[in-house]
């Protein structure tokens, strides 16, 4: 299981014990209409890598990101055999507990940066805030972090940035704030959703080359949930595949040709190339097996 | 020419807050040509659409239409020959009407007759039975609303359409299945379209010719062969064309700031 | 994704909840169950519900649930305390308190109806236009609304009252006059926030003018808020028209006005408390039974949750 787990990594040293460990999580809402059983017994680790969940709309990938930090929503419950984080038991934390550790350690990063920051309050504010709710320092010191956080995540003039509000920066830039607020108590896991799908594709380079210092530097180990196939394969170091709730497959990102399951293959096959004819695109078949049997639910662990 | 736009430029706002958001934009499709419009955010590429369909008055150029001079108003008839498509399948339809509901509208406001078997015929040629016919949105998948959008698009039967990202909300196998549909439609109606997006992928699959937008000003025009091979001449649009595929540390060294 | 087990229909729940309908009227009908069975989930929802109707059903059928006309005076029993006779006692004429009750309901449906009536669309034709139009159209009414809103409601009712004189119906018509305002202003702003929704740019592509988007595209979306925002207020309009009964400016003796008999019955608070007091509970349970149903058809109606299945 570590080979399987390692394979992708390369520039940190390895072999410890991972970061997150889940096995065989269930989340599952009651809405009127009936039970909804939205992730059906996904397993995985992270280690100090860069992990992708893929998958389409109503796969569970968010809701499995979401899960590990347990903030699913109040008419969802949790349920896992195991959920660790660095020797901690997820499942038995109290609330307390679990406040300290988000956005602390563990921190999470939206799409859309408009709805995670506060509207009245200037960004540089609400940077040296989450530094200071974390930490005891002084507001010259959290200032001074904040700051520097800010020039780290490439912001040109910080001093400029620090006193501007949400509405006055441009959606990039917004994301790149949230990530300053998100990395400046120095978390040992970032989970990220969706953070560049509001993005200029050459804006979500940079974003994502930010997450990159960060695994490479500070030995982070980062969950990129997206449902972009070829950006994930591209960025992470292993893809996890899920559809209906369940991994199906996964990937080391590099071999991500060599996939061998149909609904990754449909996926991939299914995305119209820049190199490619005017053809029709395949369209991706889906087969109501995968939802109850084969595929690769156990997340490539054995 | 089917579409024929002249020194288009496009102005919001008056004094300090003037935004100049297309300059000097000439552009010209053939009829039955699918012509793609690329760009990021702000780059002034949806503008030209809402100025074309006449939501925004605020132009100044001239565009023609198979040979007809359009004005900033129009009148109910011409807008017959050019419809639009919007990106998202979730807002773009009334959320209290049925199928049935938008795709009758228009017959009515042109006065067309035969509803039934045109809404029937029209369901059909976009991919849903009938018995889609009386369900309202939030009892339709993505792709189903927006094969619905396309249909209420298709009914007037136009000559253009104008499609504002038409797959960029959809997951990428939905995406696949509208854009089969959007290039049979076309071959089989004759249809010019004029498509819009962010995706050089998508617009390098529907359209023959791609212009590429920065900052309100066509940079670049080339023909699909370009666009396939890299040939491309602009440094903003080698940029675009590296970052489209995918994740690349190297390249983002020399990515820069075009103004 | 959902594995609801839904259990077999037949007849009319099959017909109510078939996945395909087969005609616009089928698909109005599931929409309504549809939103009824989430309205049912609401236990204080269906109690407004309940007073709502029970409401309706004592107004209705009045004649036969009071014995008499309720304003029949028998002097020889007057402010009798409630007995098996007379379960809500008698007032200071003799009259039945329990059938002035039931014949009270009546005036208060009447009114509520009436204000529903002018309000409503008064206060969404006013505010779709000037969100619509903009400009200089949304500025003069919008001007005119201020005028109405920067007036106390009760205040601006009396002035009313006293110029078109005592009486139910001007009661009604100044309740009315006072309160369309912020319908105006809620139906404004929705409209604000709708136009520029891709639906009603795709209408405007298609030629739709601007009266057809205004009753047929946006007045749709706004109705549900009025409804709610109405039901909410009703305790409100209730109350103002009880207010100006007990000023002697509504309902004129010897109608069964429920606002006029707690004015006339305060004299006896104390010793004979039926009087004014059983009137005033009436009040307070219709009241609160209209707030109840707003805030349960708040959810179901709120357009922007989906309600499907």
């Amino acid at each position: 299981m570590n080979e399987m787990r390692m394979t992708g990594f390369s520039s940190e040293p390895s072999g410890q014990d991972p970061l997150i460990s889940v096995r065989d999580l269930h989340v599952r809402f009651t809405t009127p209409k009936g039970p909804v059983h939205a992730v059906r017994g996904v397993s995985f680790d992270l280690g100090r890598e860069r992990l992708g969940i893929v998958g389409e709309s109503g796969s569970g990938k968010s809701q499995t990101g979401r899960a590990l930090l347990r903030l699913t929503a109040g008419n969802g419950s949790i349920d896992a055999s195991k959920m660790e984080f660095d020797g901690l038991d997820l499942m038995k934390a109290s609330e307390k507990k679990m406040r300290s550790i988000r956005g602390s350690r563990i921190s999470m990063i939206m799409q859309d940066p408009k709805y995670s920051l506060n509207p009245v309050l200037t960004v540089g504010a609400q940077i040296a805030e989450s530094c200071r709710r974390h930490e005891d320092i002084s507001k010259a010191d959290a200032k001074k972090r904040a700051l520097a956080m800010l020039d780290t995540v490439r912001i040109r003039e910080p001093e400029k940035v620090y006193n501007l509000y949400p509405h006055q920066v441009s959606g990039g830039m917004g994301q790149r704030i949230m990530i300053a607020m998100m990395l400046i108590t120095n978390p040992q896991v970032m989970i990220a959703d969706e953070p560049t799908s509001a993005l200029d594709v050459t804006v979500q380079m940079q974003v994502l080359a930010l997450l990159d210092d960060m695994v490479r530097e500070r030995g982070m180990g980062l969950v990129l949930i997206s449902h972009d196939l070829q950006l994930v394969s591209s960025f992470c170091d292993r893809v996890l595949v899920m559809y209906g709730g369940r991994i199906m497959e996964t990937l080391d990102a590099k071999n991500l040709d060599q996939a061998q399951h149909p609904y990754t293959k449909g996926l991939l096959n299914c995305l119209p190339r820049l190199d490619g004819r005017h053809d029709d695109l395949p369209v991706l078949k889906r087969d109501p097996a995968w939802l109850t049997e084969g595929g690769d639910a156990d997340g490539g662990l054995t | 020419m089917m579409i024929d736009i002249k020194d288009l430029n496009i102005v919001f706002g008056s004094g300090h807050n003037q935004i100049h958001a297309v300059r000097d934009v000439n552009l010209e499709v053939a009829e039955g040509e699918s012509y793609g419009l690329v760009g990021e955010s702000g780059s002034g590429k949806s503008t030209i659409l809402r100025a074309m369909v006449g939501i925004n008055a605020h132009w100044t150029g001239s565009i023609k239409v198979d040979g007809q001079l359009l004005t900033p108003k129009r009148t109910v008839a011409s807008r017959k020959h050019m419809q639009m498509v919007f990106q998202d399948p979730y807002g773009s339809l009334h959320p209290r009407r049925t199928v049935d509901d938008t795709l009758k509208e228009p017959l009515v406001i042109h006065n067309l007759d035969d509803r039934d078997e045109r809404i029937i015929r029209i369901l059909k040629e976009v991919g849903l039975g009938p018995e889609f016919r009386f369900r309202y949105p939030h009892q339709l998948s993505g792709g189903q609303r927006q094969r619905v959008a396309i249909a209420r698009a298709l009914i007037l039967e136009p000559r253009v359409i104008l499609l504002d990202e038409p797959t960029s909300a959809l997951d990428v196998s939905v995406q696949a299945e509208i854009l089969n549909l959007l290039s049979a439609l076309r071959k089989a109606h004759g249809l010019t379209y004029i498509m819009v997006s962010h995706d050089l992928a998508v617009v390098g699959h529907l359209c023959s010719k791609i212009a590429v937008m920065n900052r309100g000003v066509v940079i670049e025009e080339m023909t699909e062969e370009q666009m396939r091979s890299g040939e491309v001449a602009h440094d903003y649009t080698r940029q675009l064309w590296t970052a489209s595929h995918g994740y690349d540390r190297a390249a983002l060294k020399t990515f820069k700031e075009f103004a | 994704m959902s594995d609801a087990s839904i259990k077999p229909n037949r007849g009319l729940t099959a017909w109510l909840l078939a996945d395909f309908p087969q005609n616009a009227f089928q698909a109005r009908c599931q929409r309504a169950y549809i939103g009824w069975l989430s309205f049912k989930t609401n236990p204080i929802a269906m109690l407004g519900l309940f007073i709502v109707s029970f409401l309706c059903f004592v107004a209705l059928f009045a004649p036969l649930i009071a014995s008499g006309d309720g304003t029949t005076q028998d002097l020889a029993n007057r402010l009798a305390a409630p007995s098996a006779e007379h379960w809500f006692g008698t007032d200071e004429l003799g009259r039945d308190v329990f059938d002035r009750i039931v014949w009270g309901s009546r005036v208060t449906l009447y009114i509520i109806f009436l204000v529903s009536i002018i309000v409503m669309p008064i206060g969404l034709i006013i505010g779709t236009a000037s969100g619509l139009f903009g400009g200089i159209v949304d500025k003069v009414l919008m001007r005119i609304t201020d005028i109405f809103l920067a007036f106390p409601r009760l205040i601006l009712a009396l002035a009313f009252v006293a110029v078109l004189g005592p009486g139910l119906e001007n009661a009604v018509l100044a309740i009315a006059l006072t309160t369309w305002s912020p319908y105006a202003r809620l139906a404004r702003a929705e409209t604000l926030t709708l136009r520029s929704s891709e639906y009603i740019m795709a209408a405007e592509i298609m030629g739709a003018s601007k009266a057809r988007v205004l009753f047929a595209h946006i007045m749709p979306m706004c109705l549900s808020s009025t409804i709610v925002r109405l039901t909410l207020d009703m305790a409100g309009i209730i109350l103002t028209a009880a207010g100006l009964g007990f000023l002697g400016l509504g309902a004129q003796p010897p109608l069964a006005e429920w606002g006029a008999m707690i004015a006339t019955g305060r004299d006896f608070l104390l010793d004979q408390w039926w009087v004014p007091t059983i009137p005033g509970i009436a009040i307070l349970v219709v009241s609160l039974g209209f707030n109840l149903l707003g805030d349960g058809l708040r959810d179901v109606l709120d357009p922007r949750s989906s309600g499907g299945h």
